[in-house]
């Protein structure tokens, strides 16, 4: 282990002399020297890599040549698994991937498949996170900041894909509703509590402009949902049924083609935000990647299938623990499940907060909520449409006011450009309401109403009842 | 609000000299008068510079005494949008012969296209000759004269529910799409820094819509939620109720405007003095027909209007059955685009020279206008009528019309435009477009539904 460190040590003190950007200063002046060791232990306690939420706040930062890299970093095949497994604490819990196949096999006891198989995704999250990041330091700033969009939420992605492939459209559509709450709510408000707390003398700033541009794309999005949901549950489709499934895949090309709008625009202005910045920094932004490119890309086909075996696992022993644990799938869906699978990113963000540097926990949380809701959702229904499942953009009344509520008070917070404990803690407050919400919201539409709901087998009219009245009642306005 | 008069000043420099026929020629191919513009969006300072010169009237008599074929030559020839004119009659003669209303619907729709932007230029000229007070309230109460000779007919026919859909179509078109397309052209044409606007006028702008969006959603919530107490009528003493209070507060905005531009006028004197200069002299020559011509013609594009309003609605039914489109997708998106065709350009071309004041002015101004002036105006009119418009847009609209607000509102706030807003705007009208493609009107009395498959 100290022969990788200081490996990794030698890699890093040659950019102490070309004066790095700022961010990589601070952290190598930690690991820099020697004496120093203790503080890289507490560098490792980081549960990201300083690089790849760097790269997610500026996906189209330029990298010099990787001349450098390809004399230092090829690794053996033995020091590139120290590298991407050993060097983070993180990676502790990728025991439990294995752990909950093995669990699958023997008892097939859904609660515990479930628990340890989302616990072993968290640190093959983080892993591939890093590994993109690795990877975009290699490829120019176009496909680098192309690779960080689609990326950055891949674990959110690929559980998505296996739950509509099972189906369960109902679970993928509050999965990513969740994750963008967890995100905008959650995250963000940790990250303004803990840096308030920690910088307590004034008030944080944070780029009002890059914030308001993401503001607006999400209430953009709120607008590519609130549409179906409100057509549907005004019963005022012209085919029922069809209309709305049909304007929500066309809502959602209309939204891919905004987040590529976005991302270009990012990229020319990032050039111009780049130029700028390069007089306050040096130029070199080239911090020696530390595995070569080959290597990124084999990790990275590595770690997708990993995530990929392990969200099998999960999404079929989701309706399992449900009953089990005795919560309902929503509750899992949109609480849960993000929560855990965000966790890494969670901790980064926090981090970077107490380290005065908000704009890159903005980057993080609001980032990652925008790519969710411009990208994520509309390129799950068109996966959908592609399998022929018929997924669509009507979350349900209920998550659909939520979101809107929800991005409405997030915006007006992020307005002002300035942050101090106190917004964080309305934050967090926030989602706790959120969360009590969902924990009490009966899914009608979710398989598990009578699972949950064991009285309600007994009538089985029950649920269809409560259908007809709603529709009943609906119906009851248009005369 | 000093921006405003400098806009003004600058616009009076383009129209003003003889010398600068060519920039004449040049603002002749933008579908409206440089001077118009400026003057919707400052519906009541028309006569600042008129009051200040007060050899106006003299001067304007000598110059501008037109023969009666000069002034059709001023007035129907000078635009290259009165091609369009013919289609009007045409309309009538297809109405006639053949009955065929999809035709009449699409050919009565373009005859008056040009005929809206005369009357608007018509009002312009008008407004030099009364006070600014007079002006003010003409531009008000003329500037979407269009929309509402089409909603008073469509009252008169009983057809509540197209009047609705097109004073919101109206709104929701000026907001997205002409303010969109004025930030995207405005943005690709100067890709290098972020346009700037004036953050006051459009936040209180914003502050307006967000009000009339308040005076819409409760008759739709109180009824959505059956809590009324006298079903049915209590709802609609509501809307008559609030339509009131928003007609109020419309006039109030325009006092508010008038009073504090008269205040803020000086100022902006004695940066601009030599700019003023030449305003006043270009006023003498600014009004291009005399008060009486302007007065008739006046009469005459609403006349001309509001027959082929007549036509129009008329044909609107038939129209939607011979398309095969749903009667709200006409209303909201068909109407509103082309009847606003002439703003809309207008609004692109100020954008793309750089005075995204006045883009803003046409289109947020206009998208005020009527959601606080013409709504509860029609809701009165109807009164008067007899006909129980009110203010319960139904559920799907009314939220439409509410995440628009905001969305709008809160691009607004910055006080910059770049390509990217304007982008993103579009596309919010192109979810907007699509969702009432699909979307049924259950309420519409007495109009055929399309069959459900």
């Amino acid at each position: 282990m100290d022969d990788q460190k200081s490996n990794h040590h030698n890699n890093k003190s040659i950019d102490l002399d070309d004066s790095p950007p700022f961010v990589r200063i601070h952290s190598h002046a930690e690991i820099g020297s020697s004496e120093e060791r203790a503080v890289l232990e507490l560098e490792d306690e980081r549960l990201n890599s300083c690089d790849s939420i760097t790269r997610k706040k500026h996906p189209f930062k330029e990298t010099s040549s990787s001349d450098i890299c390809h004399m230092k970093c090829k690794n053996s095949l033995w020091n590139s698994i120290k590298i991407v497994i050993f060097s983070s604490k993180l990676n502790i819990l990728m025991v439990f991937g294995p752990a909950a196949i093995i669990v699958h096999k023997t008892t097939g006891y859904h609660g515990m498949v479930f628990l340890l198989s989302l616990l072993g995704i968290i640190p093959l999250a983080e892993r591939l996170g890093y590994a993109t990041e690795q990877l975009a330091s290699f490829t120019g700033p176009t496909v680098g900041g192309l690779l960080n969009a689609t990326f950055g939420n891949a674990t959110e992605l690929i559980i998505s894909i296996f739950a509509l492939r099972n189906g369960m459209i109902r679970v993928v559509q509050q999965s990513l509703l969740g994750s963008i709450l967890s995100n905008m709510l959650l995250v963000l408000g940790c990250a303004f509590f803990s840096g308030g707390l920690v910088i307590m003398k004034r008030e944080q700033v944070f780029n009002k402009a890059a914030a308001g541009v993401n503001s607006g794309l999400l209430l953009m999005s709120v607008m590519g949902l609130l549409f179906p949901a409100v057509l549907h549950s005004t019963r005022t489709e012209l085919h029922f049924g069809k209309s709305e499934l049909a304007l929500s895949r066309f809502s959602s090309c209309v939204m891919l083609f905004a987040y590529a709008a976005f991302l270009y625009f990012q990229l020319r202005s990032s050039k111009k935000l780049y130029d700028m910045e390069s007089k306050t920094e040096t130029s070199d932004d080239d911090e020696a990647p530390e595995i070569s490119m080959w290597e990124a890309i084999v990790w990275l086909s590595i770690l997708t299938t990993w995530i990929a075996v392990l969200s099998e696992y999960l999404v079929d022993a989701i309706e399992g623990a449900s009953t089990a644990l005795k919560i309902p799938v929503a509750f899992i869906s949109v609480v849960l499940l993000p929560i855990v699978g965000n966790a890494a990113e969670h901790a980064g963000a926090i981090m970077f907060a107490m380290k005065d540097k908000l704009d890159i926990s903005l980057g993080v949380a609001i980032g990652s909520s925008t790519q969710i809701a411009m990208f994520g959702i509309p390129f799950c229904v068109i996966i959908a449409w592609i399998m022929g499942q018929p997924m669509d953009l009507n979350f349900q009344l209920f998550e659909t006011a939520t979101l809107f509520l929800t991005v409405i008070v997030v915006a007006f917070m992020l307005q002002e450009g300035t942050s101090n404990y106190f917004k964080g803690l309305m934050l967090i407050l926030c989602y706790l309401i959120v969360a009590a919400s969902f924990f009490v919201h009966v899914d009608l539409d979710s398989v598990d109403y009578l699972s949950y709901n064991p009285s309600a087998c007994g009538n089985k009219n029950h649920i269809h009842d409560l259908k007809m009245n709603i529709t009943e009642s609906v119906g009851k306005t248009k005369t | 609000m000093d921006y405003k008069l400098q806009v003004r000043v600058q616009s009076h420099l383009e129209m003003g000299s003889l010398d600068d026929r060519s920039m004449g020629d040049l603002d002749d191919e933008c579908l409206y008068s440089a001077e118009m513009d400026a003057q919707k969006t400052q519906s009541t300072d028309s006569n600042e510079q008129v009051s200040l010169s007060s050899s106006l009237p003299v001067a304007g008599n000598k110059m501008i005494r037109n023969g009666v074929y000069k002034s059709i030559k001023t007035v129907v020839f000078s635009n290259k949008l009165n091609l369009l004119m013919p289609f009007g009659p045409l309309a009538i003669l297809v109405h006639k012969m053949t009955a065929h209303n999809g035709w009449v619907f699409f050919l009565s729709l373009l005859g008056i296209t040009p005929l809206a932007e005369r009357l608007g230029y018509a009002t312009e000229q008008l407004a030099f000759y009364t006070g600014p007070t007079v002006g003010g309230l003409l531009n008000a109460t003329f500037g979407n004269a269009t929309e509402l000779i089409i909603s008073i007919y469509a009252l008169k026919s009983g057809m509540i529910r197209v009047v609705q859909l097109s004073l919101l179509g109206s709104i929701l078109s000026n907001m997205l799409l002409v303010l969109g397309c004025a930030f995207f052209c405005g943005g690709l044409v100067y890709p290098g820094k972020e346009q700037a606007f004036s953050k006051a006028t459009a936040v209180v702008n914003s502050g307006l819509l967000l009000m009339a969006v308040m005076g819409l959603l409760f008759p739709a919530v109180l009824y959505y939620t059956h809590t009324e107490r006298h079903a049915g009528k209590s709802e609609l003493a509501l809307s008559r109720f609030s339509s009131c209070i928003m007609l109020l507060a419309y006039a109030a905005y325009l006092v508010f405007q008038l009073k504090s531009q008269k205040d803020l006028y000086v100022p902006i004197g004695e940066e601009g003095s030599q700019n003023e200069q030449n305003a006043n002299d270009d006023d003498d020559e600014a009004p291009e027909i005399s008060k009486w011509e302007s007065i008739i013609w006046l009469a005459i594009m609403t006349a001309w209007i509001s027959i082929l309003s007549d036509y129009l609605v008329d044909a609107m039914q038939g129209a939607s059955e011979a398309w095969g489109v749903p009667i709200s997708f006409i209303s909201v998106i068909l109407l509103p685009i082309i009847g606003n065709a002439a703003e809309h350009a207008s609004a692109i071309m100020f954008a793309m020279k750089n005075k995204l004041d006045i883009s803003l002015g046409v289109a947020i101004g206009s998208s005020t206008q009527i959601s606080m002036f013409g709504i509860p105006f029609c809701v009165v009119i109807g009164w008067m009528m007899g006909q129980e418009m009110d203010l319960n847009f139904q559920l799907f609209e009314t939220a439409t019309l509410f995440i628009t607000v905001i969305v709008v509102a809160f691009f607004l706030q910055e006080g910059t435009s770049n390509y990217f807003k304007g982008l993103m705007l579009i596309l919010c009208y192109l979810i907007v477009a699509a969702s009432f493609f699909v979307h049924e009107d259950t309420s519409s009395s007495g109009e055929s539904k399309q069959p459900k498959t």
